[in-house]
């Protein structure tokens, strides 16, 4: 890179440029700019109209570049969607792992690129479907994963070799058991782990932040798994992405855009600081670690989000961690929809809202995409509903040449100034959660469920003031809302007793010796500063369930208290 | 007497999705409530927890599907253990199921998209007194 200095205004320019704005300002606007202030969703306050004096120090080699190159903001790759689409990576799951296969199958002949499975609430909080605390909730929200058996039937005819696999894990303790599963029955199929690639969430902040249970493992625990998984990844699986911090289920539960992104890289950091201590290297892992965003309505700055995320987590890269490898700098992520921006009144609307949405995915270089379903707030998606999600997507990828140029919105006053104002913002929030002992601490200290519930708070009393206006709900509502017939998905009945005799079946024929053996050897790891995942590998081999694992680290680390807002 | 209504407020079973909870839960204290927010429990530690704590009304907030089953069993359980109180759910809970989760017993149900007015309403006709 050129060391001359690449500006694209000189100061006589920007000069003149201000005295004809004032001119303009008093001969032409004559104070028509509004009464109100004008904000952006994390309260960025927007001016009527951007000028080159709003980024007047610009400088395109150092700020902007090119794709492919640093510092990234125009994209990870050098030809983007050129050179290979999004994905199209619709997530499903509900019943039996039969069930859920079975629905695997209808997206990928419609077009799906990959799969992405959610399991329900006792799989998730690592409970067996025949565990009375799964009562009524087996297959439900998700689908049931017991044991190595439902792994091996959840992928049953796909080719995990060439179609990449999403399992949206949640939480560490879970991650570290259904990665085990995945990879043994990669093992067992004969495919070379070399070829397996994917993604798990295994993101603490599911455990100890968004995800609430009754009780769940404490933060530094929870953390320690997230880390072993990652390590074992990154000696084993090349191609698998061990983590997906995730922004998005923060912003669903109330935070900004800003705010989304920061804690995302602030626990990335606490993951490098982590991994650097047990002796791996910055670039033995960081090129593998990936990021998951929520993309609200406010367009042009969800599209400045995605930019400012890239830059600032290469400036992390190159200064804080020193990373060599060009793909340490790269940071890739998933984009899905915002549920909570759609609406029971009037449902269609969200059609309109998640494709405007997953717009601003694509115009933001996202990798992958999940358009959501327009009937959430009613159930799960349907058949029906779920295809109209891929539908969309399609459109973007093929009828609206919206791909076929890379980071067009470069250039745009606007764009460039709101990118800068959300990269020094997610920088300042970083600064700030350090300040306070780190990202770890600031979940001990419950300081980031107050952050959250605050600004959930704050979001709904504009909804009931109509000082945020949502149309159909609090803008023009009709006085007698259109009884509109939404299809209701229906979760299988049937799931809680098949899983249950499945679990009976795997009991009676497993070795019982082999099972006792292997579990307390985990046991006896859960204390030592030794990385888990083999003995969990080991323990899924000789079929111990997802229940019994998880039993051991509930009695090993202990249950915490999710601090309660 | 006038007295504040104390609500007791849970997120019902494993479900995941505290957003509406915690929220309805703020709302209510500023309608003058006292809302003892429980987090995530099952049932029996709901029931448990209402009758120690006084509670006017029970809330109960589900999004995953477990509705059917779990929140008509917070009635029965109360019923049982002789606490009449009415016991509401919020979350998103499909249309045709409200009318057999009223026959269990419920209250009433609230959707998404709820204004706070209208649960603080139901609220204070079915207890019977206002807040102080």
């Amino acid at each position: 890179m050129t060391t001359n200095k690449t500006t694209l205004f000189d100061q006589a320019s920007i000069k003149q440029i201000q005295q004809e704005k004032e001119r303009w300002e008093r001969e032409t606007l004559k104070g028509g700019a509004g009464e109100r202030e004008y904000l952006t969703d994390s309260g960025i306050p927007v001016k009527l109209l951007y000028t080159p004096e709003d980024i007047q120090d610009f400088d395109y080699l150092r700020d902007l570049g090119f794709s492919g190159e640093p510092p990234y903001v125009r994209g990870v790759y050098p030809n983007m969607y050129r050179g290979r689409l999004f994905t199209v990576r619709q997530i499903a799951g509900f019943g039996t792992p039969e069930d859920t296969n079975q629905r695997f199958k209808f997206l990928l002949r419609n077009g799906a690129t990959g799969t992405s499975v959610v399991l329900d609430l006792p799989t998730i909080r690592g409970y067996d479907s025949d565990d009375p605390e799964a009562e009524g909730q087996v297959g439900a929200c998700g689908v049931a994963i017991d044991s190595l058996e439902d792994m091996e039937a959840l992928y049953e005819g796909i080719p995990i070799e060439k179609v990449s696999s999403n399992i949206v894990t949640h939480l560490p303790s879970t991650t570290v058991v259904l990665m085990a599963m995945f990879v043994v029955m990669a093992e067992k199929r004969g495919i070379p782990l070399e070829m397996l690639s994917g993604t798990n969430q295994n993101d603490f902040l599911m455990e100890t932040t968004i995800g609430s249970s009754l009780e769940v493992l404490p933060p530094r625990a929870s953390f320690r798994l997230q880390c072993d998984a990652i390590e074992y990844a990154s000696k084993h699986l090349p191609r698998w992405n061990p983590v997906s911090y995730n922004g998005y289920n923060l912003r669903e539960a109330g935070t900004t855009a800003v705010q989304e992104v920061a804690v995302a890289i602030a626990n990335a950091i606490a993951t490098c600081e982590e991994l650097i201590r047990r002796g791996n290297k910055i670039d033995d892992f960081a090129k593998r670690l990936s990021f998951f965003w929520n993309l609200f309505n406010d367009f042009f700055e969800e599209i400045a989000k995605c930019r400012a995320s890239r830059l600032v987590w290469h400036e992390l890269m190159r200064d804080r961690f020193h990373a060599q490898n060009p793909r340490s700098h790269l940071m890739r992520f998933h984009v899905q929809t915002a549920g909570i921006t759609l609406t029971k009144v009037e449902p269609y609307n969200n059609i309109a809202r998640s494709a405007i949405q997953g717009l601003a995915a694509v115009l933001g270089g996202a990798q992958s995409l999940h358009i959501d379903s327009f009937d959430e707030a009613y159930s799960a998606p349907t058949e029906e509903s779920a295809l109209i999600s891929i539908r969309t997507q399609q459109i973007l990828q093929v009828e609206t040449n919206v791909v076929n140029t890379v980071d067009p919105l470069a250039g745009s006053y606007y764009v460039e100034y709101l990118t800068r104002e959300m990269a020094k913002r997610i920088r300042n929030y970083i600064a700030e959660i350090e300040s306070r002992g780190g990202l770890v601490a600031c979940v001990e200290s419950g300081w980031l469920h107050r952050e959250i519930s605050d600004f959930a708070y704050k979001t709904q009393q504009d909804i009931e003031s109509g000082k945020r206006p949502i149309v159909g709900l609090n803008y023009f509502p009709q006085e007698t809302p259109p009884q509109t017939k939404v299809e209701v998905f229906r979760y299988p009945e049937n799931a809680e007793r098949i899983q249950k005799e499945k679990l009976a079946r795997l009991r009676a024929t497993r070795n019982q010796a082999r099972v006792k053996e292997i579990l307390a050897e985990l046991r006896r790891k859960c204390h030592e500063d030794t990385n888990l995942i083999p003995y969990i590998k080991e323990a899924v081999k000789a079929h111990a369930t997802l229940g019994e694992i998880e039993e051991v680290f509930r009695e090993e680390f202990g249950l915490w208290q999710f601090p309660l807002v | 007497m006038e007295r504040k209504i104390k609500v007791v407020m849970a997120k019902l079973g494993l479900d995941i999705h505290w957003r509406g909870a915690v929220v309805v839960s703020r709302m209510l204290r500023d309608e003058g409530m006292e809302v003892v927010y429980l987090g995530n429990q099952f049932p029996p530690q709901i029931v448990d927890a209402a009758i120690q704590e006084g509670a006017d009304v029970i809330g109960l907030s589900t999004l995953s599907g477990n509705h059917l089953t779990l929140g008509p069993k917070v009635v029965e359980l109360a019923r049982e253990r002789g606490l009449d109180v009415p016991v509401i759910m919020g979350g998103v809970i499909p249309e045709e199921d409200i009318p057999p989760l009223k026959e269990a017993g419920i209250a009433a149900v609230f959707g998404p998209e709820t204004p706070i007015e209208a649960i603080s309403s139901f609220i204070k006709k079915e207890v019977g007194y206002s807040t102080v």
